[in-house]
């Protein structure tokens, strides 16, 4: 603090504060530590105190449902999403947009794998990763707003999986067309019934499953719907995932993930930061 | 953009001179006045109050960060170092017993309040349902026990036998005006009830919808775990999944997949406003 404090204080001396928007990179490195659950592109933040990407008991906004439930973080990953997503939310990536500043990195992670890459910070304060488990409905893992250390050295921090609590753990294969949302629109993605990335499983996921937090063929107070149909609802504000209950089989039971693969207990990821003298 | 150009044209020149000053950090200390009530940050100096009785002065917030586990009204409790609520491997006192089994924090407060390290306590009145965030609680204790200041909290997760979340003798010593700690629990079982996962053994909401719960499934005096001991807490096993072929869930459980829950269960953040 003693160190940024000089510095606002030089700034203001200049009669400029974008002197303090100096270009300062540090290495992440992320390790996704679960047993068969990709994650998908991560999103960096480097933000200040004003910015809070997820809060534990507080709602989801609806950039985080975007890539709780799809993985989607800007217009470029799915046009659908646009002006609703994180693009939305924070502005243009790679660019100082006052309070923050982000960048997407690349493709699936797959378990037991690490991706190393260098952001620049622009010299804001806080940091925050998320990236949503897939196949999952709404799980992601997430660094929820550290201090960016500014001494030289390398540190580490473990990340839980959190439930974006806007969409119901129905577990169910959104490859399936033997089932669909209530009203007809096929399982999967962003606003739909069904965990998201089901072709990316390192093993394949169960059809016949009846659901876990919801049952085919009936609402969330329990009357009946269609037979086929998979009635959509929350189960907010987020919150620590309960983890996958999956099961056994492939062919029935109540969930198409299975118990002894898709499950995992926190932490799920570990991110390592180096800093570097300037 | 073109003024980042600039800065870092500058960067050198700015790097000099923040070591420069930093050869002086005392004086920029005290010239950056960012908290009105500094001068009571100092450990045994006078100010307008004189030295003897004044009081630093915490906020806690707890966070409930499970799905489903309503945690019962929990004891947050201020010591120095020496106490514990309960140590893992131990057996659980009769304080933390009731606590963990029937969501009564009572007896927990008086077992400290008889320790020579208690400085101060309090209890959250109600619940903190799932997926939420307490009210704000706030403790005061004499200001030069901050030198050596331990914070514990505990609290039942109440749709089980005998499960807890606690902080345990957590060092917040020197905490400077202002500043937060915030730290998140894991759970323990207490090692105290059989974890039947029965409706007249659990005092929540879960073995209440199933005809049970509430007073008399809460504390029971007999100890019938498999050891006495603290120890972590594997999770609820549940009835989901009961009825499959696999045989995965409890089919005497009253609890579903949803009373399920990962760690950590709560979060408490600790700020120190005085």
């Amino acid at each position: 603090m003693k160190l940024l404090k000089t510095v606002s204080v030089i700034a203001l001396a200049f009669s400029s504060s974008t002197l303090m928007a100096q270009i300062h990179i540090i290495d992440i490195q992320i390790t996704n530590l679960t047993h068969a659950q990709h994650f998908t592109p991560r999103l960096v933040i480097a933000h200040d105190e004003s910015f809070d990407a997820f809060e534990p008991g507080v709602e989801a906004t609806s950039a985080l449902a975007w890539l709780g439930e799809a993985g989607v973080i800007d217009d470029a990953q799915n046009p659908a999403s646009s002006g609703e997503n994180f693009e939305a939310l924070l502005g243009p990536t790679v660019t100082d947009n006052g309070s923050n500043t982000w960048q997407r990195f690349g493709g699936l992670s797959a378990p037991s794998t690490s991706e190393n890459v260098s952001f620049n910070t622009m010299d804001k304060t806080h940091l925050s990763i998320l990236t949503m488990l897939i196949p999952t409905n709404d799980a992601f893992a997430g660094l929820d707003s550290i201090k960016i250390p500014t001494d030289p050295g390398t540190y580490t921090y473990m990340l839980n999986a959190y439930d974006g609590g806007t969409e119901l753990n129905d577990e169910l294969n959104s490859m399936r067309t033997d089932i669909v949302e209530q009203g007809g629109t096929p399982l999967g993605g962003y606003g739909a019934p069904g965990v998201a990335g089901a072709g990316a499983s390192p093993i394949p996921l169960g059809t016949g499953g009846t659901g876990v937090a919801i049952k085919v063929g009936f609402a969330e107070d329990g009357s009946t719907i269609g037979f086929n149909e998979v009635a959509d609802g929350t189960d907010g504000p987020v919150h620590i995932h309960r983890n996958i209950l999956g099961d056994t089989s492939l062919t029935d039971g109540s969930s198409d993930l299975q118990s002894t693969e898709h499950r995992w207990l926190n932490p799920v990821a570990r991110v390592t930061i180096t800093i570097t003298a300037i | 953009m073109k003024m980042k150009k600039i800065s870092l044209a500058l960067l050198p020149f700015i790097t000099v001179l923040v070591m420069g000053c930093g050869s002086d950090g005392d004086d920029d200390a005290t010239t950056s006045v960012t908290e009105v009530d500094e001068a009571d940050d100092t450990i045994g100096t006078s100010d307008t109050d004189g030295e003897n009785g004044n009081l630093a002065i915490f906020t806690v917030q707890l966070t409930n960060l499970t799905f489903g586990q309503p945690l019962s009204p929990a004891a947050i409790i201020l010591h120095e170092s020496g106490f514990n609520t309960f140590i893992d491997g131990e057996s659980a006192s009769l304080g933390l017993e009731q606590l963990a089994e029937a969501g009564d924090p009572a007896e927990l407060i008086f077992e400290a309040l008889a320790a020579v390290e208690y400085l101060g306590s309090v209890t959250i009145e109600a619940a903190t349902p799932p997926k939420s965030v307490s009210d704000i609680s706030t403790l005061s204790i004499p200001l030069l026990d901050v030198e050596d200041l331990r914070i514990s909290f505990t609290t039942m997760l109440v749709d089980t036998n005998d499960a807890f979340t606690a902080l345990n003798a957590a060092n917040i010593s020197n905490m400077t005006v202002g500043q937060s700690m915030t730290f998140t629990t894991p759970t323990w079982d207490a090692g105290t009830e059989a974890n039947t996962e029965t409706a007249n053994t659990m005092p929540g909401p879960a073995a209440s919808a199933a005809g049970g719960g509430g007073e008399n499934a809460g504390f029971d005096a007999a100890r019938d775990d498999l050891f006495d001991l603290v120890h972590f807490h594997t999770g609820v096993v549940t009835n989901a999944n009961a009825s499959d072929g696999g045989k995965e869930g409890l089919n005497t459980s009253v609890l579903t997949e949803a009373d399920r829950w990962d760690n950590p269960t709560a979060q408490l953040i600790v700020t120190r406003t005085k």
